[in-house]
């Protein structure tokens, strides 16, 4: 087996004194679709922003392999890392098109950062129509299309989620959801995704992580933990 | 008619400087979120380097490539060096270092060419009292080449803004810090090269300023007043607008004028005053000025 293109051990990560991760061991390999499940609190936005280079931690993180110190967010869009925040983070004060290119300015070729605002236009047709607009004036469903486009700007191998489907209603979740799923299937972008809505995000996963109280109490393939009654009736709610 | 016209000319100059003042705060506060105190004593330092330069033979429009330079190397520095690592540790304590930084660069340029006046030549080689009349006003020459170069700069900004990547990458960071980052935009060196233009600007705008303003010569305490009025006309449009600073500026200017102008009863000049009161008025009614992002936001 190849080596994950991301590899958290131990990971512990916090506010200050408060300790809100603990220990906490995540992979994520290339192409792969990993979920992590757990409760409001139990520490889902502090292991993706430690993640994505905006918060400090203590512990290993390897990308491909390779030792990665307390980073930066723009050094992790460098190793291909690429973060759609909660609450979406559009820069509302620009245009919709701007929020595009500026998630590519770690890229050169700008015939292909054009070909990529023409494509993530084609899959949401509603950011086509608004794209003067400043990204502040879109509806919250549009801010979350926006958002996940701005990420994918950067070309990322490694596409995290956080909590996309927060605040939205569960026809454009479903869209966003099989969105994702088509794009990590045509480019071979790996996802890790944070979810509550964990139903959805089981469909389209391989693999689980459980986090309870920033801790992960279980983890493994996605098919398994459908099978299991408590897991299922705990954190799946059917 | 003339009267109103000659306040009128005499206010846009005044605040054509006003605004170009209101600019550099703009800017470094667009990106870093602080009012740089020391932005005026950074633009004294070029404008002595720049005088220093022009009693060694040097033609005082060359001499601005160096104050340019140095103004943008001075202040990218401080923001590296000095504002960087203490915002840090603590926010508010950037402001302590704005402080000494004002107190420091004004120290720093009476210590090297010392408190004496020194006659700054003008950049533009016309007489003080040649103008065009327009309806019986007096249109200076000087007044034409301060709002020209103001058009210039804010012409600059704009296209540098709009139509560059390093524009791109400001605006991103001053509507979202966290965003831009995550963006892969490099934070901290869009904040040392928004000081560093900030200073670039503030050399040039001093240069324009020091020989039309009273007393005409450059001076230690030259730059204090240009501050407060420049910080004054910055909250007035909103700190960080652009189109606001030149805004805030020219009605500032403006304002002033009229004022100074047609209410002589209330006795002399009163500058200050009104300019205390347009920052008290602003920040109760209007905190984010006339241009000042209220946060477009919708849920």
């Amino acid at each position: 087996m190849s080596a994950p293109l991301l590899q958290a051990k131990g990971l512990s990560a916090g506010y200050g004194q408060a300790m809100v991760l603990r220990d906490v061991d995540v992979e994520v390999a290339p192409g792969q679709v990993a979920v992590v499940l757990g409760a409001n609190g139990a520490g889902k936005t502090t292991l993706m922003r430690a993640l994505a280079g905006l918060l400090p931690f203590s512990g290993e993180l390897l990308i491909d392999g390779q030792a990665v110190r307390n980073s930066r967010p723009d050094k992790m869009v460098g190793h291909g890392v690429s973060l759609v925040p909660q609450g979406r983070g559009t820069m509302s004060a620009l245009s919709v098109v701007d929020n595009l290119r500026a998630g590519a300015v770690s890229r050169r070729d700008r015939a292909g950062v054009e070909e990529d605002i023409e494509r993530w236009f084609t899959t949401f047709p509603r950011l086509a129509e608004r794209h003067e607009q400043p990204a502040g004036t879109l509806s919250g469903g549009e801010q979350q299309m926006l958002a996940i486009a701005r990420a994918l700007m950067s070309r990322p191998r490694l596409l995290l989620c956080d909590e996309i489907s927060l605040g939205l209603a569960p026809r454009i979740v479903q869209e966003l959801f099989e969105t994702i799923a088509q794009i990590n299937a045509e480019m071979g972008t790996a996802l890790l995704l944070v979810e509550q809505n964990a139903a959805l995000a089981m469909k389209i996963a391989s693999s689980v992580y459980l986090l309870e109280v920033g801790e992960v109490v279980e983890s493994g393939d996605a098919r398994d933990f459908e099978q299991s009654e408590s897991i299922r009736r705990v954190y799946l709610g059917y | 008619m003339d009267i109103f016209l000659t306040r009128l000319f005499a206010g846009m100059t005044a605040g054509s400087i006003y605004a170009m003042i209101a600019l550099t705060l703009v800017i470094v506060f667009r990106s870093s979120a602080t009012i740089n105190f020391a932005q005026g004593e950074f633009a004294l330092f070029t404008t002595y380097v720049s005088w220093w330069l022009t009693e060694r033979g040097w033609n005082i429009w060359v001499t601005l490539i160096p104050a340019v330079v140095i103004g943008f190397v001075l202040c990218a520095a401080a923001e590296r060096f000095l504002v960087r690592p203490v915002r840090r540790r603590d926010e508010a304590a950037v402001l302590i270092v704005g402080l000494a930084l004002f107190t420091g660069l004004n120290g720093l340029s009476g210590t090297i060419w010392g408190s004496a006046d020194k006659v700054y030549p003008r950049l533009v080689p016309v007489s003080v009292d040649s103008f065009l009349e327009i309806a019986g006003a007096r249109l200076f020459y000087d007044s034409l080449f301060v709002m020209g170069a103001l058009v210039a700069i804010v012409g600059g900004i704009t296209l540098l803004m709009s139509r560059t990547n390093l524009g791109l990458q400001m605006r991103a960071v001053a509507t979202n810090q966290e965003s831009a980052g995550l963006c892969g935009i490099k934070v901290g060196r869009v904040f040392m090269i928004s000081w560093g233009l900030a200073g670039a600007i503030g050399a040039v705008a001093a240069a324009i300023l020091v020989p039309i303003l009273p007393p005409g010569q450059l001076g230690l305490p030259g730059m204090f007043h240009m501050l407060i009025f420049g910080t004054v006309a910055a909250i007035l449009g909103g700190l960080d607008s652009i189109k606001g600073a030149v805004v805030g500026g020219l009605s500032l200017g403006v304002g002033l004028a009229m004022i100074n102008g047609y209410g002589s009863a209330l006795g002399g000049s009163i500058s200050l005053t009104v300019a205390l009161v347009v920052v008290v008025a602003v920040l109760g009614l209007r905190p984010s000025g006339l241009f000042g992002s209220k946060r477009l936001e919708r849920v």
